[in-house]
């Protein structure tokens, strides 16, 4: 109960951010309304699922700082599950979604005990590592399909929700808005917790932290079984809303990557970060690849754009897009 | 009588010429493998020079290579020379790539946390990778022509040498030579070895930290952009060669450790042994009749190794074999 006063309690946010917020979340609530393209729809649709992403991978390497570039392996684990138990044994979503979540997060408890013996580079390079041995490994499995992946066979009558597979995109918009809330209101909860507070302590000095008495070994492997449930959520969402998963788009290193680039755009760290983050890298990056990619001889351009930004950001403001605004804040107030 | 003995000679020759093939086999892979371990070792000599300079992962390493090839290439086709003659032109290339590199972005990278190093980096690898995809297209390119390519020579039965790959593994020898000379027998190179100790330190002492740190950058691009070079002699080059050879000098820095240069030398030639695993256990199956991971299954892996490989050593010893740095 306790728990869940907390979740809902945004109360310590100044009140410009909440009407921001609740402005934001009435036109999510309304967009599938309004009139808009089917483009502008499945943008919406790629934004949400990335904000999840976004969220999950804030927990650990936000809150916590440990930069995970290898959470493509769990959207993998999740994808896979979800579309194997429905190939094979016509288990609904619903049912297949927990199990992924689980077989992820009992994966991410194997390799995560060795993983944050690690820190820094270090650890970001061997989550790479890890990510790419088990792309390998279903990149040459036939159970699930090898390198061509898997195709999810659709069921009878078309509005379906227990296997979730829908003829309008608003269906899924709905679906995955409700995973956004619930990961929003879950996050608001995480920050305010005990392991939330442990983890920012670890992030600003991990001696002090071990020191008072936080066990940070644990701490790391516990918010990094939270961004995997998160993740593995999105992922079996994500073979629904496809029903054609393969290796590549669900488990390559630019995915995992894409992941933590949106926190750390928006601001990791802040419960508001991968959010930002991704309202502004999904439309420009479909946006951009739509208008150049029509045009020959422009092939790349739109990603050294992309590129660019990313360089401008990691180099002059690397709190994000929320640092700014902060600091802008800050700098109006004094 | 006469049958039976027949016979029985079949069979002796039959497991004369097994052993034989898995003799050859395994010659062949180990030979290959130290070969192409050679330049492995020079493709992460570079980053193991950067990352022991200034501890920033260069994840742009890759794309430093390819663009390295790229120029072997171009003026191999462009010039019409010997690809051989553009080790120079790649040298020159890769040494301004990097202090623009520098300049341009890392000096103001190095200010934030290492979430910014990362990501940065991470851009550099996106642009340069997307603008080589921009102008020189998809499509996988080779060297066709040069005194080398196509030419090999024989050393025992079954066992080919090809002269591009012997070439390039007593360049890259060559290459390592003369920057361990320069590290350890010159002025700048003990100031860059004293910036790595102790930066405050060096800086004290009066060297020029930020134009060691830039020459370290410097001096990768220009030994990445040699094996660049000497690589495409043999290997098709296409945009995205990058990120495996990134993940190759991840795992043999890793495994000299970090900031060692006879390190990175023989981890490179450890790597390339593990590379050829596969076909050593192909023909160990074939000799003992098992038909375990048999017929290529294993070839799928051969990279899985090596990030294997990373994953173990960072976790049980990330020192290295040879490092200095933890």
């Amino acid at each position: 109960m306790e728990a869940l006063r907390s979740a809902f309690d945004f109360s310590d946010f100044p009140r410009t951010d909440l009407c921001v917020a609740g402005t934001v979340a009435v036109f999510l609530l309304i967009f599938p309304l309004l009139p808009h393209s089917s483009f502008a729809m499945a943008t919406m649709i790629q934004f949400l699922m990335f904000s999840v992403y976004g969220m999950g991978w804030n927990t650990i390497g936000g809150y916590g700082g440990q930069v995970d570039l290898g959470k493509a392996q769990y959207v993998g684990i999740g994808a896979y599950t979800s579309a194997v138990m429905m190939i094979r044994w016509d288990v609904p979503f619903w049912v297949s979604l927990p199990v992924g979540m689980a077989l992820a997060v009992a994966w991410s408890f194997i390799i995560g005990y060795p993983l944050f013996r690690l820190t820094g580079h270090y650890f970001a390079i061997a989550t790479i590592a890890t990510s790419l041995i088990l792309k390998d490994l279903f990149e040459s499995w036939s159970f699930v399909g090898a390198a061509r992946g898997l195709k999810i066979p659709i069921k009878g009558e078309m509005p379906n929700f227990l296997y979730l597979q829908f003829r309008q995109d608003a269906y899924y918009y709905y679906v995955i808005l409700g995973f956004f809330f619930v990961g929003l209101f879950y996050l608001n909860w995480f920050r305010k917790s005990r392991i939330g507070y442990q983890l920012r302590c670890i992030k600003d000095n991990e001696e002090m932290a071990r020191s008072l008495g936080i066990d940070s070994h644990w701490a790391k492997i516990k918010a990094y079984a939270v961004a995997t449930a998160f993740v593995a959520a999105v992922g079996s969402f994500h073979a629904c809303y496809n029903f054609n998963i393969e290796p590549e788009d669900t488990m390559s290193l630019d995915l995992s990557v894409l992941i933590a680039l949106m926190a750390m755009l928006g601001g990791a760290g802040s419960l508001w970060g991968p959010i930002i983050g991704a309202a502004v890298l999904v439309p420009m990056k479909n946006y951009l690849g739509a208008f150049f990619g029509a045009k020959a001889g422009l092939v790349g351009l739109d990603l050294i754009i992309y590129a660019s930004i990313i360089m401008v950001i990691a180099a002059f403001e690397p709190r994000g897009i929320w640092g700014l605004i902060t600091r802008l804040r800050q700098g109006r107030g004094s | 009588m006469l049958h039976r003995k027949h016979a029985a000679w079949m069979s002796r020759a039959l497991e004369q010429s097994v052993m034989e093939g898995l003799y050859v086999t395994v010659t062949k892979a180990v030979v290959s493998g130290l070969m192409m371990g050679l330049v492995f070792g020079l493709v992460a000599l570079g980053l193991t020079i950067i990352f022991g300079v200034m501890d920033i992962v260069n994840f742009a390493h890759g794309e430093f290579l390819m663009i390295g090839m790229y120029c072997g290439l171009l003026t191999a086709v462009g010039l019409k020379v010997d690809p051989l003659f553009g080790l120079p032109i790649s040298a020159v290339v890769g040494f301004l790539l990097g202090l623009v590199c520098y300049y341009g972005l890392v000096r103001y990278l190095l200010r934030g946390p290492i979430v910014a190093q990362l990501f940065g980096t991470f851009g550099l690898m996106l642009f340069l990778r997307n603008l080589a995809l921009m102008i020189m297209g998809a499509d996988p390119r080779t060297v066709h022509q040069g005194i080398l390519v196509g030419k090999s020579f024989v050393l025992g039965p079954g066992i080919v040498i090809e002269v591009t790959k012997l070439a390039t593994a007593v360049l890259s020898l060559a290459a390592f030579v003369a920057t361990w000379w320069l590290m350890n027998r010159t002025k700048v190179g003990r100031a860059l070895t004293a910036t790595a100790l102790d930066g405050q330190a060096a800086r004290y002492m009066g060297i020029p930290t930020d134009r060691m740190n830039a020459f370290a950058w410097g001096l990768g691009g220009a030994t990445v952009g040699v094996a660049g070079a000497l690589l495409v002699n043999f290997w098709p080059v296409d945009p995205n060669v990058g990120l495996l050879f990134t993940m190759i000098a991840f795992t043999t820095v890793a495994l000299g450790g970090f900031g060692s240069v006879p390190g990175a030398a023989l981890a490179g030639l450890i790597v390339g042994l593990m590379i050829n695993i596969a076909p050593i256990w192909d023909a160990l199956n074939a000799v003992m009749g098992l038909s375990f991971l048999r017929g290529g299954e294993l070839h799928q892996f051969k990279y899985s190794f090596v990030y294997l490989a990373f994953f173990l050593i960072m976790v049980l010893r990330p020192r290295g074999l040879f490092g200095w740095k933890h």
